[in-house]
């Protein structure tokens, strides 16, 4: 069961990747595909050894030609058919003219030499994939062994160590992704399998009741009050979640698991129900874990103080995290903070997607797996300093853009994203600002939003407006704040 | 482009938003009104998206409409109200197969006009989109009502869409943005809006300008 996720979204990974390794195929297949149909089929490299002698060209017999040491290194062969241009004319024909022939052999020339050139790049950049995919997959390898024999066995001890984390941030192998993030984020919760099981059905009863979604266009009166809770919501959304993948979708092998996950939770939080973003969220854990376990971690990461927040739609408690985001954006990149003030993009455009989501729809899902790493370590300090190396790695074109442009290139970012320049321009972003750390600013500005709330409350209404007890807490409210200073 | 005479050519922004109910397709009907295209396969809005559609209106008027595209769960409310805040037309987009998502239209439609208002203190134009019309099961007549519905909404008026088969959405823009520009006679963009986003010929050039018109 572990396994078969991680292949799902290995496999799709992968066939993006194998095309190149498939097409080494020597030879220029420009007449290829229809062998003709007389006589033995001429070896291209004989045809172009004819031709080689025949115009007196640098040749095999020429060791000298850089261009063949070259090829030589790359163990790769540019070959072209030569048959149908120098061939000489059947002899039922005239002959062709001397200069025609002449002209033609040129032009052929320079096409082959053009072929060549194109070929031996693509091999270079071919190559060049390939070893980086073979070193890719080493390191994956050794990754893996040093996590599943030294670390994970001894997690208490070793998660904190240096060595540990330097290798947890250069990503966790897939193999482990799944325990390794169940470990990080824990069970404050205390979730077991049970729960999960009791949560799952009581959904179940839930949706067995519930008439199924009617498709004409009638009056449903029963459906309006409590549109938001309804699990029509999970259902219009599940589908909509990494359709790319198709695995999610209606017929797809994860559909039910996730339909499951989303309904167990709003049962078992219905005060906080389905909220969009959540089936990104999930659908991340069950490519990683089992069912139950990718419940587990789905529950209490969304029990994250910062998490509550956005999920809870806490309005006030949002946007005191976007005021401390602004504060390290002004801080590491005050060029690109200045020109976002002066087009008025603000972060509710496009830090709402990437933290409801927690990257997982905005970035490549393998990046956003590597994201979600460092995530379930850092918490959502990473988050919001991921945000910071996106707006640092793409600074100097953003900064040329006016505000839409600005807005939809963050709102889609690129498909193609360097995952170690990422990763490079993240660590560059410092968090500490006026000596404190993200916590700490965030800590004071909440702090200082709440205080204010509550100096406006005591003072401007009248005293006899607010309860006693109310005028009591607003008072305390105000020395706490006071004194956390 | 308007040929040589580039420099009477008077250029608009506008900014558009496209508000409903969850999974209602207003994704699917901006990327049809923009790129031309439709999938099946849209990823859920999450807090807002952005298009951009320039039109050679006239010979002598070029408009870009920035469209955004909101996210349609009730519970996002509170913080994309804030999304709304300058907008001079608006989309109003239901379902025609799910009955809730026009329950909701009024519920849609009174929270954009709290929220948003032209600086005369109107309410800005808005049009209905009946969505998702090449799935209508039964094909009763029903324009009488929405017609009257309209009315008594304020809305402009109401058409029957589908991104899909590409019914109806250039209409339907068309005939928000001749509502826009009707509110906007002599106020063209470099005006009102002199502080904000400079055009330059060569950004209009990359943009996709297909046109309504």
């Amino acid at each position: 069961m572990l396994a078969s996720p991680n292949a799902a979204v290995s496999c799709v990974l992968r066939v993006k990747d194998s095309r190149p390794v498939e097409q080494r195929d020597p030879g220029w297949k420009l007449f290829g595909k229809v062998p003709p149909r007389e006589g033995p089929i001429k070896d291209p490299k004989r045809i172009q050894k004819e031709y080689e002698t025949k115009s007196g060209r640098a040749g095999p017999g020429n060791p000298t030609s850089p261009r063949h040491s070259v090829r030589k290194n790359l163990d790769f062969e540019p070959l072209s058919t030569t048959a149908l241009i120098l061939e000489d004319r059947p002899a039922n024909l005239p002959a062709k003219p001397a200069e025609e022939a002449q002209k033609h052999r040129q032009q052929y020339e320079e096409m082959v030499a053009q072929a060549k050139k194109r070929e031996l790049k693509e091999a270079q950049k071919r190559k060049k994939q390939l070893e980086d995919r073979c070193k890719l997959e080493e390191s994956i390898g050794t990754a893996a062994q040093i996590w599943n024999q030294e670390i994970l066995p001894n997690w208490s001890t070793t998660c904190t160590s240096r060595r540990v984390r330097d290798l947890w941030w250069q990503g966790i192998p897939p193999s482990v992704r799944g325990k390794v993030w169940s470990l990080a984020v824990g069970n404050e919760l205390n979730i077991t399998h049970e729960l999960y099981s009791i949560c799952l059905a009581r959904a179940k009863e839930k949706w067995s009741t519930t008439p199924a979604p009617s498709l004409e266009t009638e009056a449903e009166d029963a459906g309006s009050s409590n549109r938001e809770s309804s699990l029509e919501l999970i259902k219009l959304d599940i589908s909509r979640t990494f359709p790319q993948l198709c695995i999610f979708q209606q017929g797809g092998p994860y559909h039910d698991v996730l339909h499951s996950i989303l309904g167990a939770y709003t049962c078992y939080r219905p005060d906080v129900g389905y909220v969009q973003g959540m089936s990104f969220i999930a659908a991340v854990l069950i490519l990683n874990l089992d069912t139950a376990d990718a419940f587990i971690a789905f529950a209490n990461l969304l029990n994250k103080p910062c998490q509550m927040a956005f999920f809870r739609v806490d309005h006030s408690l949002m946007l005191t995290y976007f005021a401390a985001f602004e504060v390290f954006f002004e801080e590491n990149l005050p060029k690109l903070f200045a020109h976002f003030q002066k087009n008025n993009l603000t972060p509710d455009i496009y830090l709402i997607d990437w933290i409801f989501t927690l990257y997982s729809k905005s970035l490549p899902l393998d990046l956003a797996c590597r994201v979600w790493d460092v995530f379930c370590r850092d918490n959502e300090e990473f988050l919001f300093r991921t945000g910071l190396g996106l707006l640092r790695l793409y600074q100097d074109v953003l900064t040329t853009m006016d505000f839409i442009h600005m807005a939809q290139f963050l709102t889609r970012l690129p498909e193609l994203i360097p995952a170690e320049q990422l990763f490079q321009h993240i660590a560059a972003i410092h968090m500490t600002s006026r000596n404190r750390k993200w916590a700490q600013e965030y800590e004071a500005l909440f702090i200082s939003h709440h205080l204010a709330s509550a100096q406006r409350m005591y003072h401007t209404l009248p005293h006899t407006e607010i309860p006693v007890t109310t005028q009591t807490q607003l008072r305390f409210e105000i020395l706490c704040c006071q004194h956390s200073f | 482009m308007a040929g040589g005479s580039v420099f009477e050519c008077k250029e608009y922004l506008f900014k558009v938003l496209v508000i409903g109910e969850l999974g209602v397709g207003k994704t699917s009907i901006i990327k049809r009104y923009v790129h031309q295209l439709f999938s099946q396969h849209y990823r859920a809005t999450i807090g807002v998206d952005f298009a951009l559609k320039v039109i050679n209106w006239d010979s002598k008027t070029l408009v870009r409409l920035q469209l955004w595209d909101i996210a349609g769960q009730e519970r996002f409310g509170n913080m994309t109200r804030v999304y709304y805040k300058e907008a001079v037309g608006a989309f109003v987009v239901f379902d025609v197969t799910r009955g809730s998502t026009f329950e909701a239209v009024s519920k849609w439609k009174h929270d954009l006009d709290s929220k948003v208002k032209l600086a005369n203190g109107n309410p800005i134009p808005s049009v209905l989109l009946a969505n998702k019309c090449d799935q209508k099961k039964e094909s009763s007549n029903n324009t009488a009502l929405m017609d009257n519905f309209c009315k008594e909404t304020g809305f402009l008026g109401w058409f029957e869409t589908s991104a899909k088969d590409n019914i109806n959405v250039d209409e339907a823009a068309r005939f928000l943005v001749e509502n826009i520009l009707a509110n906007d006679k002599g106020l063209p963009y470099e005006e009102s809006n002199g502080d904000r986003i400079k055009l330059d010929q060569e950004t209009v050039a990359a943009e996709s300008k297909s046109g309504c018109c």
